[in-house]
């Protein structure tokens, strides 16, 4: 469970940028500010 | 991140993002969430529909949630409204938490300085007006 004000657990998953298949850790951007957005799938409407 | 592959991802960039934005993609990496589990880490995966539902973090440098927001998928979000509490919360950390923002406050409105002489006196300094555009 997510609580604001509490770290946020480390993931790692396969992302596409900039036309290449990359691999992603949410700890590499430490020192940024991050939105994390999930939606429910590509080719839906909203 | 949505629970479809990469490969989805990259068809939806060619096929249908590509004609949304100028810039024929996005400027950030779109992350595949296979079996949902980083959604089921996060608590927005909906184990019914097999989908992350509309959750949206908002992190801060130290790897702190700061705010999350979540909505089921037939309502979209409002991006000024992130792009707001992303400019309010950076305010807050520059000024090591001497301010806050209050209600409706938006980049150019004041902020508050929280202490003891503020105490029973935010009427003076915020109008519910101020709450509303």
């Amino acid at each position: 469970m997510i609580q604001v004000g509490k770290k946020a657990p480390d993931f790692t998953a396969p992302a596409y940028l900039d036309g290449e298949f990359v691999s992603v850790q949410l700890s590499e951007y430490l020192g940024k500010w991050v939105v994390l957005c999930f939606y429910p799938g590509d080719f839906t409407f909203v | 991140m949505s629970t479809d592959s990469v490969f989805v991802h990259k068809m939806w960039v060619d096929h249908e993002l590509s004609k949304m934005v100028s810039a024929k993609t996005v400027p950030f990496p779109m992350l595949s969430d296979g079996g949902g589990n980083v959604g089921k880490i996060f608590g927005v995966y909906d184990e019914d529909a097999g989908v992350d539902v509309r959750g949206r973090f908002l992190i801060d440098p130290d790897g702190i949630v700061q705010a999350y927001e979540m909505l089921t998928p037939p309502v979209g979000r409002n991006v000024s409204e992130t792009l707001r509490q992303i400019q309010a919360y950076q305010i807050v950390r520059e000024s090591e938490g001497t301010q806050a923002t209050p209600s409706g406050w938006k980049p150019g409105k004041e902020v508050l300085k929280p202490g003891p002489d503020l105490v029973g006196k935010v009427w003076k300094e915020w109008k519910v007006t101020m709450a509303f555009d």
